[in-house]
């Protein structure tokens, strides 16, 4: 049949039907006059008209079949009918689409997190061919491997660190990232304005470039053109601004505002081999693969080991591994991802499980309509269409709210989630975010429309109920020990002593200029200065500077030769973390001192302070005193002069395992420069007066320094736990999320197993059961589901939490308290969620419940 | 003998061959075929008008709505182009298929 035909058929449905009409009354009334015009009498030759014709409604709908209109008409039908039923039945319609827009939601803004971190292609071009090289770590071997690689375009960056910018209010605080010469062209991303760096600029003797980001550019040089070629003063050293990144150039974090190229000089030696923190990444050369990469890296690994200016250790850069880039850069958050997503997906589950029993109930409950249907003549397939369109209807109803929710669940995800977790700027929901929970919408709605029709042709009966209230006990249980050993991995943490005493301590971090920074004497002069002005504040009892706070994400660590303790020169040198302190540290902290001495302001000779942990593992006999350490560049030894307690210097699960020992040394003896100074000022009463006031403070003794970071000592605690601290909430929140959904879903069951056996346990009753009998006999089943539920969901989450071992701290991944959690919470829920529909079967009245069935 | 089902298709052939002599009401067809068909082939007056309107949609047959002599508003079909070929076409189909059974059932 024709389009236009076709078309007039739908659209103008009321004509066509109309016609349809007329015409087989016209048929009618042309037999009847023929049949008159045989002599039989009016009336008879109606009825006989009509006996030859057939049922009129029939032919009718075969018409309309004929027209080829027909499924997209008994769509409307069903459409209307099942927005209809959706508006009657309001209390069951909410409550079925505000679960599968929860469910929905939450599996969307789960998958567009999973999508963003993990799934989605790096934003540049041809990214599978990109990669990092892991375990090199420093200028000098990048160096040698970029001038000499056949295989890959090597190019490298050093995160991002604070350059300081002169404006009206002080120095501003900028994020900044060194990186080599060819990092844009590597990454394959060209600049919006100007140019990015040319070869050779990050080789000694050239101008100072720097680039820009759009943000930058917008908000600091007036987002004109011109800006190309301005000067712009970093940390001092002013800079020709050469080009301007696209706004959606975000690497290697989307808190850097401006690149610079890195030093690689090799005559800097110590800089060139000595100092870390180099991201290495790369980019195959055409016709080259990952193996080549590797297999290369592997053969310049003992070269580039004899290049260094001192002895490495044979050990050196065997850990040395080539890796896709987008892998090695959400390595940490993968985990993460994977177990929020499968919690997203149990709760969508329960959902979907929660509303397609509804849905199973409700049928039950039309089974008269269903039959009424029948009887007019409706096929199985007709009602299977019919209840399908319902189901539709609902699931993607439901997964439109859910799209609307994913966006606002997304946006709180964001502000939970730690900021450094990898690429979070790149989630979004988007196109392929919605294509997904089109998709999960869909099978929702093949899920709420297959039970139903399911449950039409067998006795509902059998289908209803037992296993419903089984596979949501057991989703829910998965979640609940899930959460539950993340909760108690968390609280075991947070118990964890730091060492110090964070009450009644601000903390800062000041930023002094470069001629500052390099020079180990000035910034001691500098955090006396500080000392002596900040010291004068009322309430303020100690203030101390150091390199780093506890409880740091930055690494503090040298290479050491301990007294007693010599290593093969093959064997890497001993780690120790170094705390470069100022004598006042241990009072604003209060860390206790265990033996010997705390440092003066002028200590004549070398020495360190280690804490009592260290002093155990290298001189188990108690006599660490007096013994000497040195890093391994120097000649000359550092006496231990006391022993302090244990700190957590890097986080509250303990120091990196490479990391054998902590030392504080006299911020006047450090051992390398500080970039910045942190600030520990203990003081009595209020310190919101002094936070407000400290880098006004601090300015006015130091015009060129720049303070940030002000904030409470337990604030910066908080932030060190903020990542199991965020992921024990999500899980926590989303399991609390499934327990309401459970909750709902038993009552449900419990309630319309109940309404089901009205009459049988009426009957019952008739006989002499009494009311406890019946309470029993309904609760027996919907219990013993819910503990088989209990039962399979404690298997598979014993199969399940190895997988999440590495985020715990201190229980085993199969901690009983936890694996007893979901049967403690989920028993009585059951019991309660069972009591309104338990009370109501109590109260069966016999002769009615007969009488009405 | 009990009346012979019709095999499926066959009416929209008889429609057409019906509609190719002159145009007519659906009435008049169904009168037609039973005159036709002695009875032999027993139709359903019902079951004539799905047949008319799918063939309809086909393009085969137009249907014109006007006045009949009885003053009553009445739809007349007839061929169109396309329906002429069509009906052509399956009598010729009709023909090679009987004549083909027909062989067969003679010679067996």
């Amino acid at each position: 049949m024709s389009w236009p035909k076709k078309l007039r058929a739908i659209f103008q449905r009321q004509s066509v039907e109309q016609e349809l009409h007329a015409e087989l009354a016209d048929h009618l009334e042309s037999e009847v006059d023929q049949l008159m015009a045989q002599g039989i009498p009016p009336n008879e030759a109606r009825r006989r008209a009509r006996a030859t014709m057939g049922q009129l409604s029939k032919i009718e709908e075969e018409c309309r079949d004929a027209r080829g209109t027909l499924a997209w008409d008994q769509f409307q039908q069903d459409l209307t009918f099942g927005v209809r039923l959706l508006a009657r039945h309001r209390t069951f319609s909410l409550m079925a689409l505000a679960t599968i827009a929860l469910g929905i939601g939450s599996a969307t803004a789960g998958f567009s997190l999973l999508d963003g971190v993990l799934i989605r292609p790096l934003p540049f071009p041809a990214p599978e061919r990109l990669l990092a090289a892991d375990g090199l770590g420093m200028r000098g071997p990048f160096d040698t491997l970029r001038a000499h690689s056949q295989v890959v375009d090597y190019a490298a960056h050093v995160g991002t660190r604070p350059f300081y910018t002169p404006s009206p209010e002080g120095l501003e605080r900028q994020e900044g990232s060194e990186v080599s010469a060819n990092f844009f062209r590597v990454l394959g991303i060209g600049p919006q304005l100007g140019r990015t760096f040319l070869p050779g600029e990050d080789q000694p003797g050239k101008r100072r470039v720097a680039v820009v980001s759009h943000r930058l550019w917008r908000e600091r040089l007036g987002g004109r053109a011109n800006a190309i070629g301005q000067p712009l003063v970093l940390d001092e050293v002013s800079y020709e601004v050469v080009g301007v990144m696209p706004a959606s150039f975000t690497f290697p974090s989307p808190a850097a505002r401006l690149w610079v190229p890195m030093n690689l000089d090799p005559r800097a030696v110590g800089l060139y081999w000595g100092s870390g923190g180099i991201s290495v990444l790369g980019r195959l050369k055409p016709g080259t693969s990952p193996t080549a990469a590797t297999a290369e890296l592997r053969a310049w690994i003992p070269r580039i080991r004899a290049m260094f200016p001192w002895r490495m250790p044979d050990a050196w850069g065997t850990e040395a591994s080539i890796q896709d880039l987008r892998a090695a850069l959400v390595n940490g958050a993968r985990v993460q991802a994977l177990l929020l997503f499968a919690v997203v997906g149990l709760v969508l589950l329960i959902a979907i499980v929660n509303v397609a029993n509804l849905l199973v109930g409700q049928s039950s409950a039309r089974r008269q309509e269903m039959a009424m249907r029948t009887s007019l003549g409706a096929t199985t397939a007709r009602l299977a269409r019919q209840l399908g369109t319902e189901a539709l209807l609902l699931a993607l109803a439901g997964g439109l709210l859910g799209v609307a929710l994913a966006h606002a669940e997304l946006a709180a995800l964001k502000q939970v989630l730690p900021p450094e977790t990898p690429r979070l700027d790149e989630v979004t929901v988007d196109a392929r975010v919605v294509a997904f929970s089109a998709l999960i919408s869909l099978l929702a709605g093949l899920v709420f429309g297959i039970l139903p029709t399911w449950s039409l042709r067998r006795s509902p009966a059998k289908i209803r109920g037992h296993w419903l209230l089984t596979t949501e006990a057991a989703f829910a249980t998965i979640l609940l020990v899930g959460a539950g050993l993340l909760l108690r991995s968390l609280w075991i943490l947070l118990q964890v002593s730091p060492g110090f005493r964070p009450e009644g301590v601000i903390t800062a971090e000041v930023s002094a200029s470069p001629a500052v920074a390099a020079s180990v004497a000035k910034t001691t002069a500098l955090a006396a200065s500080l000392r002596e002005k900040l010291g004068a504040y009322p309430g303020v009892r100690q203030v101390a500077a150091m390199n780093v706070l506890p409880l740091s994400p930055d690494i503090s660590a040298f290479a050491a030769a301990i007294e007693d303790h010599p290593r093969p020169p093959q064997a890497p040198a001993i780690s120790l973390w170094s705390t470069s302190t100022t004598p006042e540290y241990l009072a604003a902290l209060s860390i206790p001192l265990l033996a010997g001495r705390r440092f003066t302001a002028q200590e004549p000779a070398p020495v360190v302070l280690i804490s009592s942990a260290t002093a155990r593992k290298f001189w188990p006999n108690g006599n660490a005193l007096g013994r000497r350490l040195r890093p391994v560049w120097e000649k000359e030894w550092r006496t231990i002069v006391g022993i302090v307690g244990d700190v957590k210097s890097y986080s509250l699960a303990g120091p990196p395992e490479w990391v054998e020992g902590e030392v504080y040394v006299p911020l006047a003896q450090a051992v390398t420069t500080v970039s910045a100074l942190k600030l520990a000022i203990r003081l009595t009463g209020d310190p919101t007066a002094l936070a407000r006031q400290l880098p006004a403070l601090i300015r006015a003794e130091c015009p060129t320094c720049a303070t940030s970071q002000v904030m409470p000592m337990d604030e910066w605690m908080a932030r060190s736990t903020q990542a199991p601290r965020s992921l024990a909430s999500l899980v926590g929140g989303f399991a609390l999320l499934a327990l309401a959904m459970a909750a709902i879903g038993i009552y449900g069951v419990v309630s319309h197993g109940v309404q089901r056996r009205t009459r049988e346990l009426g009957i019952r009753l008739a006989l002499g059961a009494t009311q406890p009998n019946v309470a029993w006999l309904v609760l027996r089943a919907n219990l013993g589901a819910t503990l088989a539920g209990v039962a399979l969901g404690l298997a598979a989450a014993w199969l399940l939490a190895r997988w999440i071992g590495s985020l715990l701290y201190g229980i085993q991944p199969h901690d009983w308290a936890s694996f007893s959690a979901p049967a403690a919470v989920l028993l009585p829920m059951a019991l309660l969620a069972s009591v309104a529909p338990l009370w109501r079967a109590m109260r069966i009245d016999p002769a009615r419940a007969l009488r009405e069935s | 003998m009990k009346p012979t089902s019709l095999l499926q298709g066959t009416l929209d052939v008889l429609i057409l061959k019906i509609l190719d002599q002159e145009p007519r009401t659906g009435w008049a067809i169904s009168l037609r075929l039973r005159q036709m068909s002695s009875e032999t082939l027993q139709v359903s007056h019902g079951s004539l008008y799905p047949a008319l309107h799918k063939l309809e949609h086909e393009g085969w047959i137009e249907g014109e709505w006007g006045v009949g002599e009885t003053g009553r508003q009445t739809k007349v079909y007839s061929l169109t182009k396309a329906g002429r070929k069509q009906l052509k076409t399956e009598t010729e189909q009709w023909a090679r298929l009987s004549g083909a059974v027909n062989a067969i059932l003679e010679s067996a």
